[in-house]
């Protein structure tokens, strides 16, 4: 038998858990039974192998019995197979030789029959015995480190983020597809529960971010294309052209008197204009105008060259270009953020035609003292403040049905803060709010949202809204109050929908390049949901903010300053490991046909046209075996997964 | 008075016989009320449609079935359209007209319309009201 | 060219206008419609619930006539035929248990040979083979808006006029499948290629009140008012519906709408075939017009559409 050592001494260890597995299978009994296996040297059962005993014992028995090989039979690898191998190593045996036969979830939680759990579970050890023997000692494959970071996404998740990894002694390149940083957070007016300008506690983090010695701004910057692994990441990056020379301009503002543009202000979300020259907002960072070439008469003396006349700076030039550029980063961090769901699509409160009938954002622009109505309520048909604003909650959210199934979080707490403003400043108005429930989880949330009905005497009534509809001036809200039983209908003079948030617009192509895992509803796939909560299961990404999912400031500021931990983490090694059970490639059995090339989700193969075989670059390389299944002529073996090793598996399983 | 909430199997036996007439899960509605906010004869109705699926919910049997609710629906379909967990509070409802008592819950048949009205009316009105408001 | 045409008991007894001025209008684009022989009321509800199968054999037993004549579908004007037959159809195709039981229950119906006129058993399962189709998308998918444009011979000068699609039409979206019930396009795109103007409003689907007007009138007068009164408000001349049932709620009702809420002046009702008829040339004595309660003749004029006042 190719790679059978007959001489190796194999330690088989198998776990009661508790009552888990022996509960079920007849744990003494199988121990004794794999005494005498051919390789077995030793054999016992233990209640706890995973407890400091049970380890201990492990580690003592390597040493007493001289076992160059164990078993341990007990739960599934992904819970302690990190244990037991640090176990070996701390016995002296190299980690790889140490097998996981699970008789847990593959056998005693699946099985009521006693007999035949303790006879498969027999199977499983035997098969693993038989695997043992023939594994090779292996050694993690050595990668180095590029401790320089990206982040992508300027917003306050990835402000924060930056901030922490600078804050470490690493470089970060802080790249922003905006013309500004800030986010939505900066299109916000106060903030709940404390009420604070989001303004005011939000610059000092940009301006610390553009001033920081180890953070590379790079605002109207987009990522092209990211290639590479973690610890070597190789990303390009574009830079679109701004036609004004930042570091020239000195916001006189000339430039935008003369344009003749008027533009839609995308940032008071469509309420108000600006011109295609334009500062997006007063505390913008960096401090600079943007020409906007698609709404630009023509980049063209000929047309157009207003602006460029009047700058006395000569900040302005039409031939600046497109750039793109390469950086080498060891690890990237995602916090692209949300967008808000389209009102278009719930067509039975208006589908976006009623004018009164707006988002959060639209209010939180129209309630700032910097917006489109200088911080006095106003709506936008025709600039009334309204005496009867309606909130309607979860829409678009919650909804299995057509919409987005699950809860956007912030909205019950946004709602509140919005209700309770709307009363601050037009303390004769009405305000209602339409909720099915609501949640306020956080620090000083609940207390926030009872002084919105005690104090403000906001209204709230429990039932979802049916159907909004103009009325001549008025806007109907059709609802009910499920608590009394009946059904309501308010004539408001302006309506705030709580709108759904869904993942960014645009975002998909970009995590497409960066090949990054999403869940259905496109956020960023976590590793684990309750224990790893900010990496991804792509190595070297890291996910921050609500590119993630929906969640508050607090929250996404938490999130942020964890993935820099995380990123930390990588930077302190020396160097990084990679599994090193990976597939190699026996060049005297290749014949180049390279199915395997085909196989490959991490594109580690290529074919060597000079030489006529294919070669892998290990550190691409998951060890998934896709390859090695697909290859015809046996030269794609896995390292401690051969075709040998898996057909004595089966072998031993078929014998009993 | 306290309802004395039941977990019996007559309890369970009910609330299934309802969803296997109606081929709704009546546990899917989280009672957000939109049926009810939009249902264009609910201001009539002594019982709400979302509490007609509350009380099923809850195994009150006798609440239910006692309702004036029940012969007001229009089968309209305006509920299920709109109802965010996708179930049909129209089909509960004529299932549950469909457990009623049959001799005693006839509410409306061919003998309520006055004869000079039925000279008036389409087929197609007496069809339909007296087949889903009749057994 | 012959195709086939449910129009259900109503039209051929107290709502004959929706029915002539059907047959007219479908003239005019070269269609002749042929009813299936020996058809019967469809029922008028779809059985909501499970075990109600018995309510599935009578439309069905339209649609298998209708194969039985090698028609690959029909067409209805009728909103509850549509809503009937349709549902029926797609029950039968969804649910197994469904289809064998409603065969089982046909399997009973006897063959009569039309030349012969011998009497046999035994029609083969019927399996759903037919399509139900509205006269709204069968105009729309299958002659097309412009072929009608093409024939118009008196478009109608952009006379604003309210669509009313009413319950049946488009609820249950996954059934009807005619477009999403909170922003329809069909009957307005069928406005727009006649040469009306249709007029937004909000309660284009809300329920007139059905047949609560015999059972609970008091509700439905109120149902049907909100739906006129939003309409006349949005600057509609007129509102059309494709239902019997709507039709007398809006327009033989009409009177008691106008005793229940003295602040509504009254709006004309029409039945969509009608002004399609006339668009297409039909004589104005055909369209049926003598059978409302609230008069529209002068809707229909040669001259240019009169001003709507609001």
């Amino acid at each position: 038998m190719k790679g059978q050592k007959k001489t190796k001494r194999i330690g088989v260890f198998v776990c009661h858990c508790g009552v888990n597995i022996a509960g079920v299978v007849d744990v003494e009994k199988v121990a004794k039974t794999l005494t005498d296996y051919p390789g077995v040297a030793f054999s016992t059962n233990y209640i706890y192998v995973c407890s400091d005993p049970g380890q201990q014992m492990i580690i003592d028995t390597i040493k007493e019995k001289k076992l160059d090989g164990i078993i341990v039979a007990a739960c599934s690898p992904t819970l302690h197979e990190k244990t037991f191998q640090e176990a070996a190593r701390l016995a002296g045996l190299n980690p790889y030789q140490i097998e996981i036969a699970n008789i847990r979830e593959q056998d005693s939680w699946v099985h009521v029959d006693k007999d035949k759990a303790t006879k498969k579970a027999v199977k499983i050890i035997k098969a693993h015995v038989e695997k043992a023997v023939r594994n090779e000692s292996l050694e993690p494959i050595k990668v180095e480190v590029h401790r320089r970071a990206l982040v992508i996404g300027g917003g306050i998740s990835g402000i924060q983020a930056a901030l922490d990894i600078a804050d470490h002694g690493y470089e970060v390149l802080l790249v922003e597809k905006n013309p500004s940083i800030g986010g939505k957070m900066i299109q916000l007016s106060e903030t709940f529960p404390t009420l604070d300008c989001s303004q005011c506690i939000m610059t000092p983090k940009m301006v610390e971010a553009s001033r920081h010695p180890r953070i590379k701004l790079l605002t109207y910057h987009e990522v092209e294309s990211v290639s590479g692994f973690v610890g070597n990441f190789k990303v390009r990056i574009k830079k679109k052209p701004r036609y004004v020379d930042a570091v020239l301009c000195n916001l006189c503002a000339e430039c935008e008197k003369v344009c003749p543009q008027i533009v839609p202000d995308e940032f008071n979300m469509g309420l108000s204009f600006r011109k295609a020259i334009y500062m997006p907002f007063p505390q913008a960072v960096p401090g600079t105008y943007t020409l906007d070439a698609e709404h630009c008469l023509g980049l063209n003396p000929v047309r157009c060259g207003k602006c460029k006349d009047v700058c006395e700076k000569k900040a302005i030039s039409y031939e600046m270009q497109e750039t793109i550029f390469e950086e080498e980063v060891g690890a990237i961090v995602v916090a692209t953020g949300y967008d808000l769901y389209s009102m278009q699509a719930l067509g039975e409160y208006g589908g976006e035609k009623i004018p009164d009938v707006i988002n959060g954002l639209e209010f939180e622009r129209i309630l700032s003292a910097s917006g489109p109505t200088a911080g006095i309520i106003r709506r936008p048909s025709d600039g009334k403040v309204p005496k009867s604003v309606v909130f309607v909650q979860c829409s678009g959210s919650r909804d299995t049905e057509k919409h987005n199934p699950y809860c956007s979080k912030i909205c019950c707490m946004y709602t509140a803060k919005h209700a309770m403003l709307y009363k601050h400043r037009v303390p004769d108005g009405q305000a209602i709010v339409f909720y099915i429930d609501v949640r306020t989880g956080g620090k000083a949330f609940d207390e926030f949202y009872q002084r919105t009905i005690e104090e403000d005497k906001v209204l709230y009534i429990r039932g979802k809204v049916s159907k909004i509809f103009k009325d001549g001036d008025k806007v109907v809200v059709w609802g009910v109050d499920t608590l009394t039983g009946k059904k309501v209908e308010v004539e408001a003079d302006m309506v705030v929908l709580a709108m759904a948030m869904v993942k960014a617009e645009g975002v998909g192509d970009l995590l497409r390049k960066l090949k990054i895992q999403t869940d259905i509803h496109g956020w960023l796939a976590e590793a684990h949901p309750k224990l790893r909560p900010v990496e991804s299961l792509n190595a070297g990404f890291y996910l921050a903010g609500c590119a993630h999912g929906p969640k508050d400031i607090p929250e996404a500021v938490a999130q942020a300053s964890a993935a820099a931990a995380k990123v930390g983490d990588l930077f302190a090694q020396k160097e990084l490991s990679h599994e090193p059970t990976v597939v190699p490639v026996d060049e005297d059995k290749c014949s180049g046909c390279a199915i395997c090339i085909t196989m490959c989700p991490y594109q580690a193969r290529t074919l060597d046209t000079e030489r006529g075989v294919v070669v892998v670059n290990e550190i691409l390389c998951e060890g998934c075996g896709a390859c090695a299944a697909a290859c015809p002529s046996g030269a794609a073996q896995q390292r401690n997964q051969t075709d040998d090793q898996i057909f004595s598996m089966v072998t031993a399983m078929m014998k009993g | 008075m306290r309802v004395k909430l039941k977990a019996g199997p007559e309890v369970r036996k009910f609330i299934e016989r309802v969803e296997e007439l109606s081929g709704e899960n009546v546990y899917a509605c989280y009672q957000c009320g939109r049926c009810s906010a939009g249902c264009p004869v609910a201001s009539e109705m002594d019982v709400l449609p979302n509490q007609v699926i509350r009380l099923v919910q809850m195994g009150l049997a006798e609440d239910v079935l006692h309702s004036k609710t029940l012969f007001l629906c229009a089968s309209c379909f305006t509920c299920q359209s709109r109802c965010p967990k996708g179930i049909d509070m129209a089909r509960v409802m004529e299932a549950v007209r469909h457990l009623l008592d049959p001799k005693g819950a006839d509410a409306f048949g061919p003998g309520e319309i006055p004869p000079d009205l039925a000279n008036e009316l389409p087929q197609q009105v007496m069809v339909a009201l007296c087949r889903k408001f009749s057994k | 060219m012959k195709v086939h045409y449910y129009p259900g008991c109503t039209l051929k007894e107290k709502t004959t206008a929706l029915d002539v001025s059907t047959r007219e209008a479908m003239k005019c684009l070269d269609i002749e419609l042929v009813e299936p022989e020996g058809w019967t009321c469809c029922g008028a509800e779809y059985p909501l619930t499970e075990e109600k199968i018995v309510g599935l054999a009578a439309p069905l037993r339209v649609l298998r006539q209708v194969r039985e004549e090698n028609g690959d579908f029909v067409i209805t004007t009728c909103s509850f035929c549509y809503a009937v037959l349709k549902r029926a159809n797609k029950a039968i195709k969804d649910d197994p248990l469904k289809h064998k039981r409603v065969n089982a229950y046909l399997r009973d119906d006897i063959k009569i040979n039309a030349l012969t006129k011998e009497k046999t058993t035994g029609f083969e399962d019927y399996n759903g083979e037919v399509r139900v189709l509205h006269l709204l998308e069968y105009l729309r998918d299958h002659v097309g808006y412009q072929k009608i444009r093409s024939r118009l011979k008196r478009p109608f000068g952009g006379l604003p006029i309210a669509a009313y699609y009413g319950c049946r039409l488009l609820r249950p979206a996954k059934d009807m499948d005619l477009g999403e019930p909170d922003d329809p396009r069909l009957f307005e795109e069928f406005l727009e290629a006649v040469g009306a103007t249709p007029v937004d409003y909000p309660f284009k689907q809300e329920c007139c009140g059905s047949y609560l007007s015999v059972s609970l009138p008091d509700a439905a007068t109120e149902a049907s008012y909100r739906v006129l009164r939003s309409a006349r408000s949005n600057g509609a001349a007129a509102i059309t519906v494709t239902c019997p049932l709507c039709f007398y709620n809006m327009d033989r009702r009409q009177d008691k709408i106008k005793e229940a809420f003295l602040d509504f002046p009254g709006l004309p009702v029409l039945f969509f075939t009608q002004i399609l008829a006339w668009a297409l040339g039909v004589e104005k004595t055909v369209l049926g017009l003598n059978q409302h309660a609230v008069p529209a003749d002068d809707l229909f004029r040669d001259a240019p559409a009169p001003e709507v006042t609001l």
